[in-house]
């Protein structure tokens, strides 16, 4: 019997909660399949933070540590997995899907000709199989996927689960790693600049998607309801792929996380992105022509029909409301 | 320089998807079909190097059915110099991987300098099978590249990251590099090149002329899709109905009721 490998992320000097995320995963799969559960932990000086994942159900850690692995650099990281999933005769390796992750992974999936399962947001056992849940088609659709041979590598999205909190026995292991020479070189990691908008504080957020069709729809039918509403105007990512408002508008996981008292998104479809991004708001209204659209998974309120009779008639519905 | 893209052709973005008859994939009858977002820009990066040396020449290369030559001609309308299609039912059902071997044999064959892929396909979302490409291929790579510059035999890309952080990163190519929307402006495909493009070559090829018969296609696939469903309702959701007149009055007592107005 193989182990599971769960190949862990240090972010902002922590080991990030999405890794936490996968212990809870690999615990379930342990559990069913008789399997251990052991994790990698790779970076510079990272030692504190492999022992704290040690002590908090990552079993037994393996720490690449090297200067190489300061910053991410994909050669470098690849190294490190493949060291490590040796070194812990695993036939099932779970990552993250972040950044790091869908980088890395794709890669790990391919050298080790294994069956890949990428930005699932759960996993079941069967018997002695695995099968995986995640998103087509933008969340349009479900599906359930089944590996039909090992080793596995997958990818959770995060917050897919509650980060595992208990406390297990584990240990640190040094694992050396050769680097090779690297064909990509990490330069530098530059922070959005703060704009003049700033959508984490407002209370009441108007949103509108690519089915506006033109910056000058949202100065006719989201923008006045915002400001009828006192709140701002908030957008998905194609509004802003587009240049119809700058980048600050954008709501979910490449832009803003924000969660007001009220959240109106107006012909958003709600792909995951979208949805990481406003879904803990207090309260969501979402009109959709689609009666299918994944938005209506997370709202409080749906509404189906055009956003453009729809918008228009709250907005002076409101405004007679206010007096 | 030599520039392979790879582009997939994918459901139109605003079509209706229903899930076909053996739940396992979408009716494909009666909806549009289009190139993949993401591989549009992978597609107009590629025609920015060649606007800048007229000496590049770009490769597009698709697998797929028989529809995909509408995509294929689009790409050479838009600018591309040819086109490598591999049509083939037994290429159906690949998996990530399996689509990975099909287009590295291609890749090994054209020995390009630079290739771009989408970072995912609209349709199954994987974002996998460029970075699978490039592993197979033995080249570096990087991923969701909102800007690209080629300088003095290197490559540098921003990555965007979450939040609206980048990652700057150079590479070396021969590599490979996965696009993010928003990266250019997509162009659109002239008349005049529209024109052109009757003329320029789509290559045929089949599984078996690639040496991979039996390796790939849903046979060789290592993950199988069992089923596709729309995903349920939230549990909170209230769904309105009435005239849009009635549905408003409720939306707008919803919000007096939160204090809102
Ligand atoms: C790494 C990565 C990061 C990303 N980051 C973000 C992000 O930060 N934010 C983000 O939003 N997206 C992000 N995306 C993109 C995301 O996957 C989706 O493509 C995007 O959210 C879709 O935007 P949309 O809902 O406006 O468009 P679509 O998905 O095209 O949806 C349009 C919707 O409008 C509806 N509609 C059409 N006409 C009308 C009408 N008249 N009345 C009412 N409804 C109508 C349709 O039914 C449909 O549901 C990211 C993607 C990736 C891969
Ligand atoms: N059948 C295909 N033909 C050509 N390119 C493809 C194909 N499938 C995927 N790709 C490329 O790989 C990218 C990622 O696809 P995926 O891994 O399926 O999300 C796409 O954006 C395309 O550039």
């Amino acid at each position: 019997m193989g182990s599971i490998l769960l190949v862990a992320e240090i972010q902002k000097g922590k080991v990030r909660e999405s890794s936490y995320e996968l212990v809870t995963f690999a615990r379930k799969i342990g559990a069913a399949t008789g399997r251990d559960v052991k994790s990698l932990v790779f970076g510079q000086g990272a030692q504190a933070h492999a022992e704290e994942l040690a002590k908090k159900g990552g079993g037994e850690v393996y720490l690449a540590d090297d200067a190489a692995l300061a910053n991410y650099n994909l050669d470098a990281a690849f190294a490190a997995v493949k060291a490590a999933v040796a070194a812990a005769g695993a036939d099932i390796v779970l990552l993250s899907n972040t950044p790091t992750g869908w980088d890395l992974a794709p890669r790990i999936g391919a050298a080790l000709d294994a069956a890949f399962v990428p930005d699932c947001f759960n996993v079941e056992v069967e018997g002695s199989e695995l099968v995986f849940f995640r998103r087509f088609f933008n969340g349009k659709l479900d599906s359930r996927l089944r590996p039909t041979a090992l080793p596995i590598v997958a990818t959770m999205q995060p917050g897919a689960t509650a980060a595992f909190e208990g406390t297990a026995d584990g240990k640190v292991t040094p694992l050396a790693v050769s680097i090779p020479a690297c064909g990509t070189k990490f330069i530098e990691t530059k922070v959005a600049e703060a704009k003049g908008v700033d959508l984490t504080k407002a209370d009441i957020i108007v949103s509108g998607g690519r089915s506006l069709g033109g910056p000058e729809k949202f100065q006719e039918v989201i923008k006045p309801l915002a400001d009828a509403l006192g709140g701002a105007m908030g957008a998905s990512r194609p509004v802003v792929d587009a240049g119809w408002l700058p980048h600050e508008y954008q709501v979910g996981s490449s832009g803003q996380v924000v969660a007001p008292k009220l959240y109106v998104a107006c012909g958003i479809s709600g792909a995951i992105q979208h949805l990481v991004g406003m879904k803990t708001s207090n309260f969501i209204i979402a009109i959709n022509k689609d009666a299918d659209a994944p938005i209506f998974e997370v709202a409080n309120i749906g509404v189906v029909g055009d956003l453009f009779e729809v918008v228009p008639k709250l907005t002076a519905a409101v405004k007679t409301a206010k007096g | 320089m030599k520039i392979m893209v790879c582009i997939k052709q994918v459901p139109h973005q605003d079509a209706r998807l229903d899930v076909n008859g053996a739940g396992n994939w979408i009716a494909e009858d009666n909806i549009k079909f289009e190139i993949n977002q993401y591989d549009q820009h992978a597609l107009e990066a590629a025609l920015a190097l060649k606007d800048k040396d007229a000496t590049t020449e770009v490769v597009v290369v698709s697998v797929g059915p028989e529809r995909v030559t509408q995509s294929l001609r689009t790409a050479l309308g838009m600018g591309a110099d040819r086109a490598v299609h591999v049509k083939d039912a037994a290429a159906d059902g690949s998996d990530a991987l399996g689509t990975a071997k099909i287009l590295a044999a291609i890749g090994k064959a054209e020995s390009p300098d630079m290739i771009f892929a989408g970072f995912m396909a609209d349709d199954g979302n994987f974002a996998a099978v460029g970075p699978m490409l490039a592993t197979l291929m033995g080249v570096p790579h990087t991923t969701t590249a909102v800007s690209f510059a080629k300088e003095n035999g290197t490559v540098r890309v921003e990555r965007e990251l979450e939040g609206g952080a980048l990652e700057v990163v150079e590479l070396t190519p021969p590599c490979l590099v996965t696009t993010q929307t928003g990266m250019n402006q997509v162009r659109y495909a002239s008349l005049k090149g529209i024109m052109a493009a009757k003329k320029k070559p789509i290559d045929v090829k089949s599984v078996a002329d690639l040496g991979l018969a039996g390796q790939v296609g849903e046979a060789a696939a290592k993950v199988k899709v069992e089923k596709l469903y729309t995903p349920a309702k939230g549990q909170g959701a209230e769904m309105l109905s009435g005239s849009v007149d009635e549905v408003v009055g409720k939306l707008v007592a919803k919000i007096k009721e939160l204090g809102l107005l």
